[in-house]
C-alpha cells in the first residue's frame, strides 16, 4: 500500500471527511478542557459525568428517534441533573462530593442501561457507547464545530480567570473573582463537549480525548499556556491517526483514537525528561550509588 | 499615636456564626494601619474567621467592618490575602514569575495583556524578595521559605498595602521563619500593614508590634507585650481547656458567662 493509499485515499469518502472534521474540531476544545480536569483533579468526575449521559440519550431516542438535537438536549439535561444533583446532595446531607457524584452517576448509568435494553433497535446505541464515524452526520459536525468554537472562545477571553480558578481559587475569590460561576461554566462546557463527541468517540470513550492529551502534556510542561497548546496538538495528531487506524483496521473510531492517545501517554509517562518514570528511576539509582560510594 | 481615620481598620460589635456555633462574638476593635499585628488565640478562637470576615467571605451575624470610612469590599485592591502553604498545588505547571504576574491580573481588563509597567512591577516584586534568579523555576523546585516568598511577591505586585496572612509560619523551618520575620519587620517600617493569624506566641512577640488576643470574644488588643501578659494568655487559653474538662457542656463554657 502506498503512502497515498494509507493517508489520503480514505478521505475520498464523505463519511471519513465528516469523521475527521468532527474529531479534529473536538480535539481543540477537548485538549483545553482536559488540562483543567487534570489540574483540578476532576478526572474521575469527568468520567462519571460522561457515563451519566446515557439515560438522557436513551430517553431522547425512545421519544424522538435518532434526531441530533433531541439526543443532544437529552444528554445535556442528564449531565446537568447529575452535576446539580450531586452538588445538592453534598450540601444538604452528610455525604461528601465525590461519594455523591459516584452514587448519582451509577444510578443514572443503571437507568440508562435499563432504558437501552427496552429500546426497539439496540445496534445503534452501541455506537453511542463506543463511537462510529459512519454515523457522523453533517449536523453532528456542525454541532461539534459550534461547541468547540464556543469553548475555545471562552478559554481565550477568560484565560486569566480560568488560570486563577484552577491554580488558586482562594486568591481568585480574594480579588473579587467569581469562582462559582467559573466552576459551573466549566462543568457545563464539559457536558456540552462530551455530548458533541458522542458520535465519533462514544460516551464511554469520549473522556479519553479530553483527558489523555492533557495528562501527556502535563508530563512535559512547566507553563500553563504551553501545556494547553501541547495538549491540543497531541489531541489533534492522535485523532487524525486514530481515524486512519480505525479505517484501515476496521476498529470502532473511539477505540482507535483512544489507543493512539494511549501510546502518546505511556510514552510520555516513561520518557518525559523531568517527570517521567525512567528519569526518576535513573535518579534513584544514581542517589543510591552516591550513598554507597560516600566515605561513610 | 495619631492615626488618620482613613488608615484604620475598625470592627464594631462584629459577630460571626457557623450554624449554632459562634466563631466571633461582639468584637469591637481598632487596628491601626502601618503596623504589624498578630492575631492570636487557641484553636477555634476565630483567627481565620476574622481574616475571612475582612475579605467579605463571611456573612456577618451582626456588627460591621470598616476600612477608614468605606466597606473593605470597596477596597479589595488594597487587600492581599496569602493562602496557607498546604493549600497550594506545588506541581502546577507554573513558574515563579507566572505566580507573581497573577498579582497584576486584577488591574487588567478582559483580553488585555500585561503592559511594560506591569512587567516592571513584577520585576520589582521579584527583586525585593530576592527571587530574580529563581524567576523561571517551576514552583516545586524551591525551598519552603522561597515558596512562601513567591506568594509575598505576588501580594507586592498586586500593589496592596494591607496584607492578610493565614498561618504564614506553619511548616517553615527555623531559617525560613527568621527570614520571614525579617521581611515582615521591613514591611512594617515601610508603612505597610500586616495582619497575620499566628499560632506561636513567642514567634509573634519577636515579629509583630501589635497583637489581638481572641477567644471568640476579644481578650486583649494593643502593643504586643501588653497583650501577651501571663494573665491575658491564661484567660484566652483557659476556655479551651474548659471544653475538654466539660465535654457535655462545651457551649456553656465557650460562650462566656451564662446569662440566666
Amino acid at each position: 500500500m502506498s503512502l497515498h493509499d494509507f493517508l489520503v485515499a480514505p478521505f475520498a469518502y464523505e463519511f471519513m471527511q465528516r469523521g475527521l472534521l468532527s474529531a479534529a474540531v473536538l480535539s481543540l476544545s477537548g485538549g483545553l478542557l482536559g488540562c483543567i480536569l487534570v489540574l483540578r483533579r476532576l478526572a474521575l468526575m469527568g468520567d462519571a459525568l460522561s457515563h451519566s449521559l446515557l439515560p438522557g440519550i436513551a430517553l431522547a431516542w425512545l421519544l424522538f428517534g435518532p434526531s441530533t438535537t433531541a439526543l443532544f438536549v437529552g444528554a445535556l439535561v442528564a449531565g446537568l441533573l447529575t452535576a446539580l444533583g450531586s452538588a445538592l446532595l453534598s450540601r444538604l446531607t452528610r455525604v461528601k462530593e465525590d461519594a455523591a457524584f459516584g452514587s448519582m452517576f451509577i444510578v443514572f448509568f443503571g437507568a440508562g442501561v435499563a432504558l437501552v435494553s427496552k429500546l426497539p433497535t439496540r445496534l445503534n446505541l452501541t455506537h453511542f457507547l463506543f463511537g462510529n464515524v459512519l454515523g457522523v452526520s453533517a449536523s453532528d459536525v456542525r454541532l461539534a464545530a459550534v461547541v468547540s468554537g464556543v469553548t475555545v472562545l471562552i478559554f481565550a477571553v477568560f484565560y486569566r480567570a480560568i488560570l486563577l480558578e484552577t491554580f488558586d481559587p482562594v486568591f481568585h475569590r480574594a480579588i473579587g473573582g467569581r469562582g462559582g460561576l467559573v466552576h459551573f461554566g466549566f462543568l457545563a462546557l464539559t457536558v456540552l463537549n462530551l455530548v458533541a463527541a458522542l458520535q465519533t468517540m462514544g460516551i464511554v470513550l469520549a473522556l479519553g480525548l479530553f483527558l489523555l492529551p492533557a495528562v501527556s502534556a502535563y508530563l512535559w510542561c512547566d507553563h500553563f499556556f504551553r501545556m494547553l497548546l501541547l495538549s491540543v496538538a497531541i489531541a489533534l495528531v492522535s485523532s487524525v491517526a486514530g481515524i486512519l487506524v480505525s479505517y484501515h483496521a476496521g476498529l470502532a473510531s473511539g477505540a482507535a483514537i483512544v489507543l493512539c492517545l494511549g501510546v502518546v501517554f505511556v510514552g510520555s509517562a516513561l520518557f518525559s525528561p523531568n517527570y517521567g518514570a525512567l528519569y526518576r528511576f535513573r535518579q534513584y539509582l544514581r542517589e543510591r550509588r552516591g550513598v554507597r560510594n560516600s566515605p561513610n | 499615636m495619631t492615626t488618620v481615620p482613613h488608615h484604620i481598620l475598625r470592627f464594631r460589635a462584629l459577630t460571626v456564626r457557623y450554624g449554632p456555633t459562634t466563631a466571633l462574638e461582639n468584637l469591637t476593635l481598632d487596628i491601626p494601619c502601618g503596623s504589624s499585628t498578630a492575631i492570636l488565640g487557641p484553636n477555634g478562637a476565630g483567627k481565620s474567621t476574622l481574616l475571612r470576615a475582612i475579605l467579605g467571605w463571611q456573612a456577618l451575624a451582626g456588627g460591621e467592618i470598616r476600612l477608614g470610612d468605606t466597606h473593605p469590599q470597596h477596597a479589595l485592591p488594597r487587600l492581599a490575602y496569602l493562602p496557607q502553604r498546604q493549600a497550594v498545588d506545588w506541581d502546577f505547571p507554573i513558574t515563579v514569575r507566572g505566580v507573581v504576574e497573577q498579582g497584576r491580573y486584577p488591574a487588567l481588563k478582559l483580553c488585555s495583556r500585561l503592559s511594560a509597567a506591569d512587567h516592571a512591577r513584577v520585576d520589582r516584586a521579584l527583586e525585593e524578595l530576592g527571587l530574580t534568579e529563581l524567576a523561571e523555576r517551576q514552583i516545586r523546585m524551591l525551598s519552603g521559605g522561597q515558596q512562601q516568598r513567591v506568594f509575598l511577591a505576588r501580594a507586592l505586585a498586586q500593589g496592596a498595602d494591607i496584607f492578610l496572612l493565614d498561618e504564614p509560619f506553619a511548616g517553615l523551618d527555623l531559617f525560613a521563619c527568621e527570614e520571614l520575620t525579617h521581611i515582615l519587620r521591613a514591611w512594617e517600617t515601610q508603612g505597610r500593614t500586616v495582619l497575620a493569624a499566628v499560632h506561636d506566641l513567642e514567634l509573634a512577640r519577636r515579629t509583630f508590634t501589635h497583637g489581638v488576643l481572641l477567644d471568640t470574644t476579644l481578650v486583649a488588643a494593643g502593643p504586643i507585650n501588653e497583650v501577651l501578659t501571663p494573665a491575658n494568655i491564661d484567660r484566652a487559653f483557659r476556655h479551651g481547656h474548659c471544653v475538654h474538662e466539660h465535654p457535655l457542656h462545651p457551649a456553656h463554657h465557650t460562650h462566656g458567662e451564662p446569662t440566666e
